[in-house]
């Protein structure tokens, strides 16, 4: 048994360090859903506070899913098709976001909308971002636009263009094979790209906060309610919401691992 | 009739240098080269895929260099089907029609009778990734075809499959040209495809056309050395015309004596081209017909299948069945005369 081992040192070390990160993992979450009781996480739920804060989270996630998605289609598929001036630069910087603390971007877009003319005339036609449920969009959008981003542009690479030829040949134009062949071919990878980022945008914190604020049932989505109910000791409250964000991780994790296997965030 | 005129265009590490042929109406053309020669470039630049940098594209008088690809009425296979993988059969085949206005009745009609042409009546509903190489590239043919195009253009559509499909497909290939009255342009790397398809051949080396012509031309008859050389050509002679009065000059031939050959030119340095196969090997010198005799020795005997090549040591290449190296016990080291006939020997002027 031991020479066995001894023969084996890699095989075993390795294996160990996996079981033991994943028992790190797997028992933090089960802290969080064992905490309260289930009778007590039912009654949170059910408060106005927390189905606000779901209503708003839903709501504000599937707006900026779908802004990334309008944002991303173009960006990535320029980015994977033609060669331009400069694209080694605007393909850096779409990517910043990425690697930027939430919380730095939230700073910076909280300076874009509330102190230049450029934030004061979006205001002047109604579109206020800063302490507003649409700072949230706009917060979760600009976190979260570079996964979209990136997914697409894989999904966009790995199409060959012989059959965008093929189609032009057959008599489409550059539109018509954009939206017969290469959306649909791309259907994977837009389904993958808008469950991670439904699912980021879901759980957004660091950048909300600093754009729109926490004001309790005004900009208060789960991460947001998850934050104040812990500040104020309102346990089981936090419990609520931190019991849905994992329910939400675990189930786009599965379903993107399902349909995004060649999609590659990183 | 088709006319490429002076085309070049640079893309990466591709090249066309100045390409210049035309391709006739109902014509089966077959461009063949290696790999990176730019026969693809090629292909996509007469289906306005790319526009070339310099140079223009001619179809019956009509200059259509800057026109699109949809407008062409080119079509197109490729090598790896391109099928599209979220239409089943049919709908892969309709995709065109479907830009033509027809009804859907129509496009059923058509769908099926293309089906029952390319022999994939059957397949319908399923989808390209259930199908064979072979099937796929039927149903590729069949959606290129279906929008009746002038031209179609086949990018190695037989390169990726097995041998009994490729037979068939070469002849599913045959009968669409002549069923639909479709010209056809052929690339391949593959020379034996090249002699049976082809009614002309062009050759291209790294982005320059390199010679046309039938496929006696381009076999028997190569411009240069390194046409002959790719062709198969092993056996080159260089040497000088001596004379030449009834049309069979008489070659002094470097290090191998005297050697005649049939030509026009009088005079001059020359490189002799024989096909390997050409060459007769005795163990006696023999007096027949082939004035061209020469004395060597075994140096390598290689196993090539159904033939065997045979190298001496004055360089002449020979290939011969593996019943003759039997009967004839040819073995390395023996003395051996090879010969050749007059008229086997393609002069070009060094």
């Amino acid at each position: 048994m031991f020479q066995k081992i001894k023969e084996n040192k890699v095989k075993y070390i390795t294996i160990f360090a996996c079981l033991l990160l994943t028992a790190f993992i797997f028992v933090q979450m089960l802290c969080v859903v064992t905490h309260t009781t289930l009778e007590a996480l039912y009654e949170s739920m059910l408060t106005d506070e927390i189905q606000f804060a779901i209503e708003l989270s839903l709501v504000t996630s599937l707006i900026s899913t779908a802004l990334c998605i309008i944002a991303s289609i173009p960006v990535a598929y320029a980015i994977a098709r033609y060669d331009f001036w400069g694209k080694s630069i605007v393909n850096t910087i779409l990517d910043i976001p990425l690697a930027l603390p939430p919380l730095v971007a939230g700073v910076g877009l909280l300076i874009l909308f509330g102190t230049t003319s450029f934030g004061h005339a979006l205001e002047d036609i109604g579109l206020k971002f800063v302490f507003t449920p649409l700072g949230i969009i706009i917060a979760q959008f600009f976190v979260n636009v570079p996964y979209m981003f990136r997914i697409l542009r894989g999904t966009f690479q790995g199409i060959n263009p012989r059959f965008e030829h093929v189609a032009k040949t057959l008599g489409c134009s550059d539109t018509q094979t954009f939206w017969r062949v290469t959306l649909p071919m791309a259907k994977n990878g837009l389904l993958a790209g808008s469950i991670i980022t439904w699912s980021k945008g879901i759980g957004e914190f660091g950048a909300a906060l600093m754009l729109a604020g926490a004001t309790r049932m005004r900009t208060e989505t789960l991460p947001i309610s998850l934050y104040l109910n812990m500040s104020c000791g309102e346990l089981s409250m936090a419990i609520a919401s931190a019991t849905i964000l994992i329910l939400i991780s675990l189930v786009s994790l599965y379903v993107f691992e399902r349909f995004g296997g060649f999609a590659r965030v990183f | 009739m088709i006319s490429i005129e002076n085309v070049s265009k640079r893309l990466g590490e591709f090249h066309l240098d100045d390409v210049s042929f035309e391709i006739e109406d109902n014509e089966y053309f077959v461009i063949i080269g290696p790999t990176g020669a730019g026969k693809s470039i090629l292909l996509e630049t007469l289906a306005g895929i790319y526009m070339p940098d310099c140079g223009r594209i001619m179809m019956d008088g009509r200059d259509i260099t800057h026109i699109p690809s949809r407008e062409r009425n080119i079509g197109m296979v490729y090598q790896d089907y391109t099928l599209f993988p979220f239409l089943n059969v049919d709908d892969n085949i309709a995709f065109g029609l479907k830009n033509l206005k027809m009804s859907s009745a129509d496009i059923r009609d058509k769908v099926e009778e293309l089906k029952e042409f390319m022999g994939i009546g059957h397949l319908a509903y399923r989808y390209p990734g259930t199908l064979s190489g072979g099937e796929q590239q039927k149903v590729a043919i069949a959606r290129a075809i279906a929008i009746r195009p002038k031209v179609l253009l086949l990018d190695e559509p037989l390169s990726a499959l097995d041998c009994r499909t490729k037979a068939y497909l070469r002849d599913g290939l045959k009968r669409v040209k002549k069923e639909y009255g479709i010209t056809m342009v052929h690339v391949t790397h593959d020379q034996t495809e090249g002699i049976m398809l082809g009614d002309r051949i062009a050759v291209m080396m790294h982005g320059e056309l390199m010679q046309v012509g039938t496929p006696h031309e381009i076999f028997n008859r190569p411009k240069n050395e390194e046409m002959a050389s790719f062709v198969g050509i092993d056996n080159v002679l260089k040497g000088e015309i001596i004379d030449n009065s009834d049309g069979v000059a008489m070659v002094n031939a470097y290090g191998q004596g005297m050697v005649y050959a049939v030509t026009e030119y009088r005079e001059g340095k020359v490189k002799l081209f024989v096909r390997p196969e050409d060459i007769i090997l005795s163990k006696e010198e023999c007096h027949s017909s082939a004035r061209n005799v020469m004395k060597g020795k075994i140096v390598e005997l290689q196993d090539m299948g159904a033939l065997s090549q045979v190298d001496l040591d004055n360089g002449i290449v020979a290939l011969v069945t593996k019943r003759s190296i039997k009967s004839m016990s040819l073995e390395i080291g023996q003395g051996i005369f090879a010969s050749f006939k007059t008229t086997s020997a393609h002069v070009v002027l060094d």
